[in-house]
């Protein structure tokens, strides 16, 4: 199954309240069916709440949440279309493995043997066949997370909610789960929900991403256009690196805006591109990668500045450098593949830095 | 959001119903009722209006009264001295030069005696302390001494002697708990600094594990004054101490109002000691933040 | 570990001063002589044949055995409701009630006896058995929600969200997660409040109406010289009692904690 334009869960003003504390303040928006979706955001930004009211863990305070068309008010986590992989994987410790996985047949009318099946179809599924007569308290974390992937799947949900569900686990062992956990939703084709702080890990595994601050959702949009064309600076800036220059309007005319960017000079950006209006004082934004040193007699695609090297930060691959733009204050940071014949600068080198009016974001 | 906290306020009070109401029934209203009966007229078996301090008053007229509850408080400040002296370097030796695998078998050595039964462990003293008991007999078997020391005849020595070994382990393991927190490094940290090691355990270890001894002493305070056993088994009746007095006059004499005015000073000063130290704790707690 | 001879040799004679008493219950149990004084007289079982033959002692024991299964039961079953309520929900008034059901821990019990007692005779209950095992509850309370609250803490919250999440009811998660993983904090809390009751004195000499039980009769016993020998051979079984339970609650309570993936704290309240 594909990504359709039908909608699986849809939030209609959902608040929350914790006493006098607003966790989540005015929820819309639409989660589709099949779609690989993150809840992107800081700690304490009301992500895990929004999840949790999914699965019916929490109550809402006013607002719908409807899953596959019907409003979950008054339905039990027990009684949802949907099933969740915990933070601590909550493997049951006095269980096998087996009966961890099985735990949600209890009621299936169907044969043991058909029962047994199922268990080992979902084992094998996660990577982890043979592995049912194991006792839960003896696997390590990246087998207890597939665990809890087999015991959350068997039962078919329409929806899969995923908790920080690689937060416990080592860098290597996650990058590993990422593709994993990936190849597994293309294969069961349902909806995934994943709750994580981590941008990267949200980029990398989403159709399409909701980053929320403080009980909001601040953008709700597929990767390429959150990093690309983020719609407030506080997005930019939590997503990636951003360089924000500041800038004076000089004229507005249709869909055309003149600025005067310091140390870039005078620019003009398309307005249909740029974010909406917010009051602030305005800046442009530039990611590092669109950035680039010219070498010796290269010419820039479109513009060029001239700039002085303040820091040099080696990363193997990558070089980043600080780099003071066209005589001003005004510092940006370029990111430089390291490939061979092309010398890692040092600090105080002119260079010339090529740059494309299209890439910047203006923010104002 | 007030619904599921309401609700959740609901589920724990009906859960905990059954053990209040139980506590209540059977703890807050005979306790009530010992309040009330200590401000009642009493006579033998019969107890009635009007309203009267005269309870608390023969509580300081008669000498007999102040004698027993100033002895108690003697006897049970004595044996939370000695047992909670005697049990801290036991359970900084526990907590210091015993290896981490190793710790839970001392506390199960430590805590065994404490689980057999307490009439047993009384009346055995008994037997040790008594005339020609075993003491008496071993020493005098070989050769120490000559004529039997009789300890037993020594009433209040006998029942602090008792009472301090029947509750050596509850001091040990509140002050195991406080010294098991206390971080090492604070210690190096210490001798770093130029301390000796004694020093460092007197500025640093002891003051930081205050709230353990303090704990000590009144898990050991508590109880002790209001023993009964020790005093009739060891005591042999003749040295009663409150436990032994209120038995008295609610029993014997059939005074239930006299009584539950024994009663209720006896709580009192249980209340008063035991807020005096829980203070001295909270000036220590203060001093660490 | 560092050595220290000085506090090693002391933690030795504190051993000996606290298991003197108990060394001295097998020896004389087993010495020929009625009066407990050395030397030693050499070796018979006949003060456990005596002990055996004591028809008063088999009463007081059967007595005492439902007093201490009943209370170990009840006192557990409100440590559960008690230990639940506390650890997992919140509610106005914990405190208060937490306080009011752990006070016997810092009340000394000849006043909670003798309380209990007033209210007793005033509202004409007759004292019995029933009575007892009423005060045995209200003591050993304290110690089930102690051992309880520790067992129910040790138990992550996501796991009985998960149970929910996989399509089971409150009751059914209870029964098929909760319970399991705190079976051996409960067993742990029986065993203890079993041995409390088992060894308790002042209730059962206030509230009782003279029918037999144990830590009375032994009290009793105790007045007559001729009776200690055999007073010995009894305490020398209940010692080992005392350690089996002890051993076994002990057993289950890390058992508990193996099984929940926690890490130990200690244990012995």
């Amino acid at each position: 199954m594909t990504i359709t334009e039908k909608t699986m869960i849809e939030f209609r003003d959902v608040h929350k309240y914790y006493g006098d504390y607003h966790a989540l303040r005015g929820i819309n928006g639409t989660i589709r069916a099949g779609e690989f979706f993150s809840l992107l955001g800081p700690s304490g930004c009301g992500k895990t709440t929004l999840l949790r009211t999914i699965a019916g863990f929490e109550d809402i305070s006013s607002g719908v949440i409807m899953i596959d068309g019907k409003d979950m008010a008054d339905v039990a986590p027990n009684a949802r279309p949907t099933n969740m992989v915990f933070q601590s994987y909550a493997i049951f410790p006095h269980m096998s493995v087996a009966e961890n996985v099985g735990f949600g047949l209890r009621r299936d009318p169907r044969s043991k043997a058909d029962k047994a099946r199922a268990v080992e179809e979902a084992l094998d599924m996660v990577g982890l066949r043979g592995f049912g007569a194991r006792a839960a308290h003896a696997l390590s974390g990246g087998q207890r997370q597939r665990v809890a992937l087999a015991r959350a799947l068997i039962l078919k949900p329409k929806v899969l909610l995923l908790d920080e569900p690689l937060s416990a686990l080592d860098k290597k062992m996650r990058e590993h789960m990422q593709v994993e956990l990936i190849k597994l939703q293309r294969q069961v084709g349902i909806t995934f929900i994943l709750v994580t702080h981590d941008q990267e890990e949200a980029l990398v595994m989403s159709d399409r991403v909701a980053v929320m601050f403080e009980g909001e959702i601040a953008q709700l949009a597929d990767p390429e256009t959150l990093y690309r064309r983020p719609n407030s600076k506080q997005v930019a800036d939590f997503i990636g690196t951003m360089n924000f220059i500041p800038v004076t309007v000089l004229s507005e005319a249709g869909d055309t805006v003149e600025i005067e960017a310091k140390g870039l000079g005078r620019v003009s950006l398309d307005a249909s591109l740029a974010p909406p209006v917010r009051g602030e004082s305005p800046v442009v934004g530039m990611r590092p990668e669109t950035l680039t040193l010219l070498y010796d007699d290269q010419k820039a695609a479109e513009r060029e500045t001239e700039g002085v090297i303040d820091e040099v930060i080696y990363f193997g691959d990558m070089t980043y450098y600080d780099v003071y733009l066209g005589g001003t204050d005004v510092e940006v940071r370029l990111s430089m593949r390291n490939v061979p014949g092309r010398p890692v600068l040092e600090v105080g080198t002119k260079v010339r830095v090529a740059w494309s009016p299209s890439a910047l974001v203006l923010f104002r | 959001m007030a619904s599921s906290q309401g609700k959740e306020a609901r589920t724990g009070w009906l859960l905990i119903s059954p053990p209040a109401i139980y506590a209540l029934l059977l703890l807050a209203a005979p306790l009530a009722t010992v309040l009330i009966y200590s401000v009642l007229t009493g006579g033998r078996g019969e107890i009635g209006l009007p309203f009267t301090l005269s309870n608390f008053a023969e509580l300081f007229q008669k000498p007999i009264y102040q004698s027993v509850m100033l002895r108690s408080l003697y006897v049970s400040l004595a044996v939370t001295f000695v047992t909670v002296v005697l049990a801290y370097p036991i359970a900084y030796f526990v907590s210091f030069h015993v290896s981490p695998s190793k710790k839970a078998l001392w506390l199960f050595l430590i805590t065994i005696p404490f689980w057999t039964s307490y009439v047993i462990r009384v009346a055995l003293w008994r037997t040790i302390l008594g005339y020609e008991g075993i003491v008496d007999s071993a020493l005098i078997n070989i050769g120490v001494i000559n004529e039997p020391l009789n300890i037993l005849s020594n009433g209040m020595l006998s029942m602090i002697i008792t009472l301090s070994h029947a509750y050596a382990p509850f001091a040990v393991l509140p002050i195991f708990v406080s010294l098991e927190k206390v971080d090492r490094s604070l210690l190096e940290a210490g001798q770093d600094l130029g301390e000796s090691r004694l020093m460092t355990f007197i500025r640093v270890t002891l003051p930081l594990t205050m709230p353990g001894v303090i704990a000590a002493v009144l898990i050991v305070f508590i109880p002790t004054v209001g023993d009964y056993v020790t005093p009739e088994l060891i005591g042999g009746g003749k040295v009663p101490l409150i436990a032994n007095l209120i038995e008295s006059q609610m029993l014997k004499i059939r005074d239930q109002a006299q009584g539950s005015a024994i009663a209720v000073a006896a709580m009192f000063v249980v209340g008063m000691v035991s807020l005096v130290f829980v203070l001295l704790n909270r000036r220590f707690l203060g001093g660490q933040k | 570990m560092k050595k220290a001879p000085f506090l090693g040799g002391y933690a030795i004679l504190y051993l000996l001063f606290l298991y003197g008493p108990i060394i001295i219950l097998p020896l004389f149990a087993f010495n020929d002589g009625r009066i407990v004084a050395f030397p030693l007289n050499g070796f018979t079982t006949r003060w456990f044949t005596e002990m055996f033959a004591d028809a008063q002692l088999k009463k007081a024991l059967l007595n005492s055995l439902t007093i201490a299964l009943s209370s170990a039961t009840l006192a557990t079953v409100l440590g559960v409701f008690a230990a639940r309520a506390t650890v997992r929900y919140r509610w106005p008034g914990k405190p208060a009630a937490l306080g009011l059901i752990m006070v016997p821990l810092v009340l000394p019990e000849m006043i909670v006896a003798m309380a209990l007692l007033v209210v007793l005779l005033s509202i004409g209950i007759p004292l019995s058995i029933f009575t007892i095992i009423l005060g045995h509850v209200l003591i050993c309370m304290p110690f089930a929600v102690a051992i309880l609250t520790s067992a129910f803490q040790s138990l992550d919250r996501s796991l009985e969200e998960a149970s929910l999440d996989l399509g089971e009811t409150q009751w059914s998660t209870f029964r098929l997660i909760v319970l399991p993983l705190v079976m051996p904090g409960i067993l742990s809390s029986f065993l203890i409040t079993f041995t409390i009751s088992i060894d308790e004195f002042i209730i059962s000499n206030f509230l009782g109406s003279g029918q037999p039980i144990l830590s009375v009769y032994i009290f009793g016993q105790f007045r007559f010289p001729a009776k200690v020998p055999s007073m010995l051979a009894l305490g020398t079984l209940l010692v080992l009692f005392s350690i089996c339970m002890l051993a076994i609650a002990e057993y289950f309570r890390r058992r508990g904690i193996a099984k929940t993936g926690g890490k130990d704290t200690g244990g012995f309240l």
